[in-house]
């Protein structure tokens, strides 16, 4: 291999976001890699039976990838070992429905995004860790489906304001959130902003607080409003639009 | 600058609207087909419209049929106690080239997936339930993919008709011919998982 070819392939950690199927039997990847943020890729002939690559290249899979960079968007993938495949997560409905509404958020959120974003790669793995741990388990909740977004939108440097008014500054009687003001609002900045209860600012303190294996659960209510006060946020502040899984968003 | 003739022209936009075909090979095959016999040319462009005049999905499998009846759920000599379930039409051709199975099919139009927004609703799986529902089915064979979307769905269609009939999975492994030390740790693992009595 010359100096050109060496400097054109590179290693680096991702997860499968995403797949595509592509042409005949190759596969577009959408990846979140520690090293670079959001990279698109294609893994040719993957979708053979006798492909090299095998069963690695699919959504939620982390790896140890060698890319080799392509003058457009998409980089080739030329080599893949597996980090960590969570086949407990696979095997349960609840697992990959939790798994993909993560990886979704990360891939809308940091969508564009070609620096590398650490805090954002390591919640995203530990997540699916918790995930396999147990898929019936809290993580999968929607408090703890909540919670992942609202870490992920704090490591994105979206987190909504729950210190104080985010109009006025003022520190008491919060009673609503505002998406537009991108956090919580007094009595008197209130317009546009829907009512805001004590349990769900406590959640969502603690949410931010805690680790993830450590989230306590809130009441459905509590867990239904943190859920529109971070979707609110991203859209206004964002702009991007993740799905609400209401029916999901039981504590 | 000129890029010929506007018929030309037109060829070459409509044939890299194709899935793979980009601008220089949409030119070479509107070239080929500029250079090739008027019968040649003729017969491409009526196949074209033709199926897309005869060609449409089963009412009861979602195969593709020239009626409104597939050949294989026309045909009296299947087993019509046996439903193959499969994604796409495109998946009833390599099961029917193992001569291995004589049942019907129920072709799904995808697979769930969360985060494309693909849901149950979207595919046919309310179809297949009622089926098995009319009764007589013996067994339903998830061919899915063996994907992560492949997985999610044949789990959720278990989860529904296990009750009513039999259902089995195709198996997963190592495919004939490959070196165990080349093979992947999930399909090896699934290969170790499904092992059978010789």
């Amino acid at each position: 291999m010359n100096r050109l070819d060496m400097s054109r392939t590179f290693k680096t950690e991702a997860v499968v976001l995403r797949t595509i199927r592509y042409g005949e039997a190759d596969r577009i990847l959408h990846l979140y890699t520690r090293e670079h943020g959001r990279l698109g890729a294609i893994a040719k002939g993957v979708r053979k039976p006798r492909s090299r690559f095998g069963g690695r290249l699919e959504p939620f899979f982390r790896l140890a990838l060698v890319l080799h960079r392509s003058r457009g968007d998409l980089h080739t993938v030329t080599s893949a070992e597996t980090i960590e495949g969570y086949p407990r997560l696979r095997a349960s409905g609840t697992g990959i429905a939790a798994a993909a509404d993560a990886c979704g958020g990360v891939l809308r959120l940091l969508d564009g995004v070609d620096e590398p974003n650490q805090p954002a790669y390591n919640l995203l793995c530990r997540y699916l860790e918790l995930v396999d741990a147990d898929p019936a388990g809290p993580a999968t909740t929607g408090a703890g489906m909540v919670a992942f977004r609202l870490k992920l939108a704090l490591a994105a440097g979206f987190a909504p304001e729950l210190s104080g008014c985010a109009r006025c500054g003022a520190t008491d009687h919060m009673t609503a959130f505002s998406g537009a003001a991108g956090g919580v609002v007094c009595p008197t900045c209130e317009a546009g902003s829907f009512p805001f209860s004590a349990e769900a600012h406590t959640f969502m303190v603690q949410a931010l607080g805690r680790p993830m294996a450590d989230l306590l659960p809130g009441d459905t209510a509590a867990v239904r409003q943190a859920g529109r006060a971070i979707g609110e946020t991203l859209e206004h502040h964002a702009h991007v639009r993740l799905p609400r899984p209401e029916g999901r968003l039981a504590a | 600058m000129s890029e010929g003739p506007a018929p030309l022209s037109r060829l070459t936009a409509e044939l890299s609207q194709l899935p793979g075909i980009g601008r220089r090979t949409a030119q070479r095959l509107a070239f080929h087909i500029l250079r090739s016999d008027e019968s040649d040319a003729r017969s491409l462009a009526e196949a074209i419209v033709e199926v897309k005049e005869k060609v449409g999905l089963c009412e009861v499998c979602f195969n593709l049929a020239e009626g409104p009846r597939c050949r294989i759920c026309e045909d009296p000599s299947r087993e019509v106690s046996l439903i193959c379930v499969v994604e796409e039409p495109a998946d009833v051709i390599p099961i029917e080239r193992t001569h291995e199975y004589r049942g019907l099919y129920h072709v799904l139009g995808g697979a769930l997936s969360p985060i494309d927004g693909i849901d149950a609703e979207d595919l046919r799986i309310a179809e297949l339930r009622r089926r098995v529902e009319g009764g007589g089915i013996l067994e339903v064979i998830l061919a899915t993919n063996p994907t992560t979307t492949g997985e999610a769905t044949a789990s959720h269609i278990a989860d529904l008709i296990r009750e009513q009939t039999q259902v089995t999975r195709l198996a997963a492994g190592l495919p004939v011919g490959a070196d165990l030390e080349h093979a992947d740790e999930v399909t090896l693992g699934r290969a170790m998982a499904g092992r059978s009595n010789v």
